[in-house]
């Protein structure tokens, strides 16, 4: 429940799987395009996001595959190179909906497949994260899932503070939410006197 | 595709810089709300259905008993979207009280929706009865001071502003020797830079 407010955990569960439905299930025709009444017909193929096929894998009406971006291939590439696979293209929430499917596919290998591509991709992350300079960092982040991200910004920021603390510069700042350039008309406060 | 468009609203949110508030979408959000009535009609007719034809609701496991369920789902998918988003912003709001202050400029204002105004209203009001019953201003020091007093820059133009019982004028570039507490909060709204040799 306490990442019921979460926005990835959200995201992720909008991730699609492919279902093959156990049960026919009626008014429900926008599930399946192809369908030409309102119903799904017992062991039809449609694609549902992951909170959908979840909840209907626990009622045993739906089984689904594990989806393409855990198939050999990529795996085969990401055993060649791990780090230059593009990853985020396969799907940005890589390792959060590996965690989530795995419990529920016959495949189980997919737990020790997700610890080993984040382990061979993490000392390269946290190398680039620290050398790569400030223009090719874009092309870099390309390739990256949204955790990748995450942890590439962290270690930026982290060196980024480390040496404004050793220059010692200003530390009190403008509120970033104001924007750089913008003029923003803010009434001005009077202090208040004693 | 079910729950579709309110997954659209919370990558809304989650695409902004953190910190960052985008315009309230009044629309979509509207558009989601009635998403969920209509799941709600055929989940009832689904249900009515089922009772006409003479079968135990609690135990049947039909064609329409899935397709209440998979209706049902939708109604608490969109309604846990629709919470993230607004749970989401208010986070934001809160935090601006502390980063920019109790009064917020135009164009950050026109952002939100009629009750998150009344939200960060009551949100000022909170924290300044807290404050006053302490008798101590939290949102000064939130970087912890070397020294109590520092040289400010001033970047565009304050006028004449009261500190202690002496006005001084803050004219645009002018330079000024003041007490940080007094500097803090013109420095977090972008009207003065700590000025280094």
């Amino acid at each position: 429940m306490s990442r019921f407010y979460d926005i990835d955990d959200i995201l992720v569960e909008e991730e699609s799987l492919t279902n093959i439905f156990q049960v026919g299930v009626n008014g429900v025709g926008l599930l399946d395009p192809s369908a030409e009444t309102n119903s799904v017909e017992k062991g039809a193929k449609v694609d549902l996001p992951v909170w959908l096929a979840h909840e209907l894998y626990l009622r045993r009406a739906a089984l689904f595959n594990v989806p393409a971006c855990f198939s050999q291939k990529t795996r085969k590439e990401i055993q060649a190179d791990a780090a230059c696979v593009d990853l985020r293209f396969r799907s940005p929430y890589f390792y959060e909906l590996g965690c989530k499917i795995a419990p529920q596919v016959a495949d189980k290998t997919i737990g020790s497949f997700l610890l080993y591509t984040f382990d061979n991709r993490y000392k390269e992350i946290l190398c680039k994260a620290h050398s790569t300079p400030v223009a090719t960092v874009p092309k870099l982040l390309n390739r990256l899932t949204k955790e990748e991200t995450n942890l590439f910004e962290a270690a930026r920021s982290s060196m980024v503070a480390f040496r404004k603390w050793r220059e010692g510069g200003s530390r009190l700042e403008r509120a970033s939410v104001l924007g750089r350039k913008r003029k923003s008309n803010i009434p001005i406060p009077q202090p208040s006197t004693p | 595709m079910y729950g579709r468009r309110a997954a659209q609203l919370v990558r809304e949110v989650g695409s902004c810089e953190k910190g960052q508030l985008t315009n309230y979408n009044s629309d979509t959000f509207d558009q989601v709300i009635k998403e969920c009535n209509e799941h709600n009609t055929q989940l009832q007719s689904l249900v009515r259905k089922i009772e006409n034809e003479n079968l135990d609701i609690q135990t049947t496991r039909n064609e329409d008993h899935f397709g209440a369920v998979i209706h049902h789902l939708s109604v608490i998918r969109n309604k846990r979207c629709l919470m993230a988003y607004m749970y989401n912003r208010a986070e934001t709001i809160r935090s601006l009280r502390w980063k920019v202050g109790r009064v917020l400029p135009q164009e950050i204002q026109e952002k939100f929706n009629y009750s998150e105004e009344e939200y960060f209203k009551n949100y000022n009001a909170a924290v300044d009865s807290y404050m006053s019953e302490m008798d101590l201003d939290l949102t000064l020091d939130m970087v912890p001071p070397k020294d109590p007093y520092i040289r400010v820059k001033v970047l565009s133009d304050i006028g004449e502003v009261l500190f202690g019982d002496h006005p001084i004028s803050l004219t645009q570039h002018s330079l000024h020797f003041l007490k940080r507490t007094d500097a803090e909060q013109f420095i977090s709204q972008g009207l003065m830079e700590e000025f280094m040799e």
